[in-house]
């Protein structure tokens, strides 16, 4: 065994109690899987690369520290199949749009209701129902989607059931919409309808891969429940 | 491969170490030039673990902490070597060539 360097004394023990905390704080954003792996064992090495006398992480420790729990949160958990994970990406970035598409409603209400009453005064209110109820269930969407990439994360079958009906409401939706006609009255959110329903299709097809039921099938006989 | 990670296996090269002699040996086999931090230190060998280059050797607890030793596998030494040639090759042409054009810039 190399054994050149030994662990210093760390920080004394009046400042360690406030520095262990702060350390704690900032490793709670890695991920779960990962904190119960490492989370004792890098705060052993943070406190003794501490100064003497040090209570509070320093700004570079920090920082550097976040910036690993962001790399963390970018690569797949031991054992996870890359078909997972690449559906849990996915379904970050969908409730990302969704959130996005939101914002848009809400930022760009006034200048829409400004074009529809110009143009068709008559529709603004149909317009305007619309607009809010895809603002007002933007949260449910976003919190569905959070919801089902942790549970898929966690290898839970229920959170494929759910991708699959999902996406079986959001194509239908999508498919209800250009047969209405919502291409030639509103290409915008019908061509965002189907960027999500193919958002969704292509979930559907990660999570329900091979390689990926394997996964499933692992952690449902393993009981995991990690995060 | 960058500098960092090259400078990890070459630490674990001589035999297991811990996350602070890691980083206590980087610093030294640098000249203090590479200063790792811990969260780079562990993003580095959770990717390393992963990719099989290093395995964990042992774990202790010493003072009701976890330590654990790190070392590399036959795949690691392998990946060192392939790069510490990579780089002495280099070396050794970048030295050759100022050898020749001794004012060291460009010709």
């Amino acid at each position: 065994m190399n054994e050149p360097h030994t662990n210093k004394p760390g920080p004394g023990p009046g400042a360690a109690g406030g520095l262990e905390r702060g350390y704690r704080r900032l490793l709670a954003w890695y991920p779960r899987w990962f904190r119960r792996e490492n989370e004792e064992e890098i705060l052993a090495v943070l406190l003794a690369c501490a100064q003497d006398g040090q209570r509070r992480p320093g700004v570079e420790a920090a920082a550097d520290l976040l910036k690993g729990a962001a790399r963390m949160w970018m690569r797949p958990r031991p054992g996870q199949p890359r078909t997972v994970f690449a559906a849990i990406r996915l379904m970050w970035a969908a409730a990302l749009a969704e959130l996005g598409v939101a914002i848009t409603i809400l930022v760009t209400l006034g200048s829409v209701r400004g074009a529809v009453l110009h143009a068709y005064p008559p529709a603004w209110h149909a317009v305007q129902v619309q607009l809010l109820s895809d603002a007002a269930q933007a949260p449910l969407v976003i919190a569905l989607w959070l919801w089902m990439a942790r549970a898929n994360g966690n290898g839970r079958n229920r959170g494929r059931a759910a991708v699959a009906v999902f996406s079986g409401i959001v194509c239908l939706a999508v498919l209800a919409s250009v047969s209405a006609g919502g291409i030639t009255y509103a290409p915008a959110d019908t061509a965002a309808g189907m960027v999500h329903c193919l958002t969704a299709l292509a979930v559907v097809f990660l999570v329900f891969n091979p390689a990926s039921s394997r996964h499933y099938r692992t952690s449902m006989r393993n009981g995991s429940s990690l995060a | 491969m960058q500098e960092a990670t090259f400078l990890i296996l070459t630490s674990l090269a001589a035999g297991s170490q811990h996350g602070y002699g890691i980083i206590a040996d980087v610093a030294e086999i640098s000249g203090g030039r590479v200063k790792l931090l811990a969260g780079t230190l562990y993003t580095a060998l959770e990717r390393l673990r992963t990719d099989g280059l290093i395995l964990v050797d042992s774990e202790e607890i010493v003072d009701n902490r976890l330590r654990r030793y790190y070392r590399l596998t036959p795949d690691g030494e392998k990946r060192l070597a392939a790069e510490a040639a990579r780089l002495q090759s280099h070396a050794t042409a970048a030295l050759r060539r100022l050898r020749v054009n001794p004012a060291g810039g460009a010709a």
